[in-house]
């Protein structure tokens, strides 16, 4: 009797062991599943990982806080930018700071690198304990933190705009008493032999930084060839920005916090990299920095074939955010990389394509595409035809819109308006009685539309300029019907002249009616993001005595029939 | 050699040509049995339909089922679910919501090339036409083989009748003998639908794709999933997000089975010949002959 006993509670506690051991099991991955990476704000938090030379890390990777290493060197009394050069190595020629850390390290690979940072890190971290200060961690879990592995540290990309620039510009005018640019805008001179003195200022030659410092960018011959010294100093965008600004920013900080302006010359890296920026729309009205250009160019290219093009500068600089969006790869005018036939410096394209294609970002017709597929224009666009050089047969009209010769007076047109239409022939409303049996007639109102479409048109200069007349408008639906044609016949152009209503079974692609006034209604207003029209009560309004009435009556007929006759069942031939 | 066993060895070997031609397996394409006839189809373009059940409508009306209430309030409510199709309802309205916005995908027979329910029908009550149409005929015994063989879960049963049917989409298998158009092409308001032979349809389709790469995706279900099938569709998101399975290759359903089934006869004649004949062969002298006679008995 014990002994069973005891075999039952052996057995018992084997069962527990064995339920607890698969809990557990179980258990462990849906924990480890269910742990998240810990999300941690910028914050001036630097991650080191250099993933690029050691690959896969055999520890983890650092957060190195940048601001506590800064302020604890503040503690001790130094002074905003003197507590730089303990980490950071000086420039002596230059008399500036170079941001790099480790200060030397000999090769760029794994083991000369781990040493360096090892080294300075904690040989610093050693020297404050010896002294008895406050000091950081010298063993090695304690900055390779486990479960800051998986972190990953990234500070939102710092843009350029036109109103940082103006700001820098009043300033510098202010202090200086005149315009100097030199202070960041240079060129290099790649004839010049003397590295020393290939970094020169000439007044009118002010570019991007971003032509010469973008390394990874594929560019034409003149630039590649300053783009490799720069790839040799190692000063990619990154580097070249932190140390022209920072540097700037860390001798004038100082007299402008006695001024009492304290947000002034940045150099925490939250202060700049703050992952907001500016609209076209909101910059538009800075003024843009004047470097001898012409309000209004006129793009004549010698023995083309159309008239030249009278082009608003002014107007476009303020509807993008750089020139770089359309000087591509340097100030100079497009003429002088592109000529008719594609010079090597063009990249082989000829001066026709550098401005009329359809997939480039810095063509005009590349950038008149984009706007088009905007939600207010896309409605009509969408099923518009993109017309470039190669499409067949493009109206002399469309190509004068800008091939237009030099114009002197203002380039806009006066806007459109819906008041010179005549009433008899424009109907205020139409009705459309397709569905008539089930439904009511949908009511469409025919003018009013044509008045908002006049009105977005009026809003766009784009679009005011392009579209000439009423005429361009109508087009929008009433495709492929020709203006003269309609005119002489007299009778609208109604949607029912091409689509027929019943189907054709030898044109299986054609559009029926009722189809047409589908597809064209609903794509239009789904485009346009347009709330009314989506739903078909907005049209459709149901008939009394309409479709429910008349599936009640079917029903209750089919529910008869079928009670009448099981076996009467369908067959096939 | 005599001329008795020259001839004894020239009709064994014509038999046996002649058999093994007969049961290795052969190829069992449907297309192939059919060369001159054209299937017929329905291009769906799910970027075309608008969710108004109007096909649900007309397929009901046209093979005289409950008609359902297609009232925009009704639909909001039905739409919520994923729905099947059922013996009352040949074909249903699926709304899906993707990132490219709310797309309806039609859901219906696909007409396979090389139906399995058809190749699965112990009877052939499951038909597949000269034109394409997968038919159900009444001479079914109701063993439901065609329901479980379907890949997209079609055919379905009349559980509730005292003597069922299999139903599901015939393509409008009458209409289409009177030259007329399925219900559903005819009634769909922004002809999401289109019929026409699968030649037309697929180059109707593939021209589509060519000319808004932006719009479509680069495939089309149904031209080569199973087999091909008579239905395409097109859409503008991957297709295992608007309900469509991906894992059923491009092999016909029958054609997994036709290798095993022709092997068959083959094993069950040839095999004890063969095995015959390897005993004859190693059989031993006189000597031994009575000691295999006798393990042979035991």
């Amino acid at each position: 009797m014990n002994r069973k006993l005891i075999f039952f509670l052996v057995s018992i506690a084997y069962l527990i062991l064995i339920s607890y051991g698969l809990y557990s099991v179980y258990t462990v991955e849906a924990t480890l599943r269910a742990k998240k990476v810990p999300a941690i704000k910028p914050e001036n938090k630097i991650g080191i990982a250099h993933t690029e030379i050691f690959g896969v890390l055999e520890r983890p990777q650092i957060v190195f806080d940048h601001k506590k290493h800064d302020e604890a060197l503040k503690k001790e009394g130094k002074k905003e930018g003197e507590t730089c050069d303990t980490c950071h190595p000086l420039d002596k020629e230059k008399d500036i700071i170079l941001f790099d850390f480790p200060k030397k390290v000999s090769k760029k690979d794994k083991a000369s690198v781990m040493n360096a940072y090892h080294d300075e890190c904690m040989n610093c971290h050693k020297k404050r304990s010896s002294e008895n200060k406050k000091t950081g961690p010298v063993v090695c879990a304690d900055c390779h933190k486990k479960e800051l592995a998986s972190t990953k540290i990234s500070y939102p990309i710092f843009e350029f705009n036109f109103e940082y620039h103006d700001k820098h510009v009043k300033k510098l005018k202010e202090k200086l008493g005149k315009d100097d640019c030199s202070l960041c805008h240079h060129t290099y001179d790649i004839e010049e032999k003397d590295e020393t003195l290939a970094l020169v200022y000439e007044k009118g030659t002010e570019e991007s930084c971003y032509y010469c410092h973008e390394l990874d960018k594929k560019r034409g011959p003149e630039l590649t060839a300053i783009t490799r010294v720069a790839a040799k100093k190692g000063l990619s965008i990154r580097k070249a920005s932190h140390q022209r600004c920072l540097n700037c920013h860390l001798e004038y900080k100082e007299e402008y916090i006695k001024k009492g302006e304290k947000e002034a010359c940045p150099t925490e890296c939250i202060k700049c990299h703050t992952g907001k920026y500016k609209t076209v729309a909101e910059l538009s009205k800075v003024p843009r920095p004047a470097r001898d250009q012409k309000d209004k160019p006129f793009i004549n290219i010698k023995d083309a074939k159309l008239k030249g093009v009278t082009f608003d500068h002014k107007y476009h600089e303020t509807t993008s955010k750089t020139c770089r969006s359309c000087h591509h790869e340097t100030l100079k005018s497009c003429k002088e990389c592109h000529d008719l036939t594609g010079k090597p410096e063009g990249n082989g394209i000829n001066v026709a394509r550098a401005y009329h294609d359809v997939f480039s970002e810095h063509s005009c017709e590349g950038c008149h595409n984009k706007k088009k597929s905007e939600k207010d224009c896309f409605g009509c666009h969408s099923n518009i035809a993109v017309m470039d050089m190669e499409s067949v047969g493009p109206k002399k009209e469309a190509c004068s819109i800008c091939h237009s010769g030099e114009i002197k007076g203002p380039l806009s047109r006066p806007p459109l308006s819906v008041a010179k239409l005549d009433p008899e022939k424009v109907k205020k409303e139409v009705e459309v009685k397709i569905l008539g049996k089930e439904y009511e007639p949908s009511k469409f109102p025919h003018l009013k539309m044509i008045e908002k479409l006049v009105k977005i048109s009026n809003d766009s200069k784009l679009a005011n300029y392009f579209h000439k007349d009423m005429q361009t408008l109508c087009e929008g639906c009433h495709h492929r019907s020709r203006a003269e044609a309609e005119v002489k016949k007299d009778t609208p152009p109604n949607c029912r002249n091409c689509h027929a209503i019943t189907f054709n079974p030898q044109d299986l692609n054609k559009t029926t009616l009722l189809s047409a006034y589908h597809r064209q209604c609903l794509s239009c207003h789904e485009k346009m993001n347009l709330e009314k029209g989506r739903k078909c009560a907005d049209c459709h309004k149901e008939k009394v005595g309409g479709p429910k009435e008349i599936t009640d009556i079917k029903n209750e007929n089919v529910v008869k029939q079928n009670k009448k006759a099981i076996l009467n069942v369908w067959r096939p031939k | 050699m005599d001329r008795r066993t020259f001839l004894k060895i020239i009709g064994a070997g014509v038999a046996g040509a002649t058999t093994g031609n007969l049961l290795t397996p052969g190829k069992s394409s449907a297309e192939e049995s059919l060369s001159g006839k054209e299937f017929y189809g329905i291009l769906v373009d799910t970027t075309r339909c608008i969710g108004c059940r109007r096909c649900e409508k007309a397929c009901a009306e046209v093979n005289g089922l409950p008609i359902p209430d297609i009232s925009e309030k009704t639909n909001e409510f039905i739409l919520k679910n994923k729905r099947k199709t059922s013996d009352t309802q040949y074909t249903i309205i699926n709304r899906y919501e993707t990132e490219k916005g709310t797309i309806f995908v039609p859901k219906r027979c696909m007409h396979c090339n090389q139906p399995g329910c058809a190749a699965a029908c112990l009877v052939k009550a499951m038909k597949k036409r000269p034109s394409g149409h997968v038919t159900w005929d009444l001479n079914c015994i109701g063993c439901r083989l065609c329901m479980i063989s379907c890949p997209f879960d079609i055919p379905k049963f009349e559980y509730n009748k005292a003597m069922p049917r299999v139903q599901k989409c015939n393509l409008c298998w009458d209409r289409f003998n009177k030259g007329v158009l399925p219900g559903c092409v005819e009634a769909c308001p922004t002809q999401a639908l289109m019929f026409g032979s699968r030649r037309q349809i697929l180059e109707e389709g593939k021209r589509r794709i060519a000319a808004n790469p932006d719009k479509y995706i680069e495939h089309i279900y149904g031209e080569y999933e199973v087999g091909g099938t008579s239905h395409l569709y097109l859409s503008s998101v991957p297709f295992e997000q608007i309900g469509f399975r991906k894992d059923l290759g491009t092999v016909a359903y029958p054609e997994y089975s036709t290798g095993f089934l022709y092997a068959v006869p083959f094993i069950f004649v040839l095999w004890p010949i063969a095995m015959l004949g390897i005993n004859r062969a190693t059989k031993k002298s006189k000597e031994d002959e009575g000691h295999h006679e006798e393990k042979g008995k035991h």
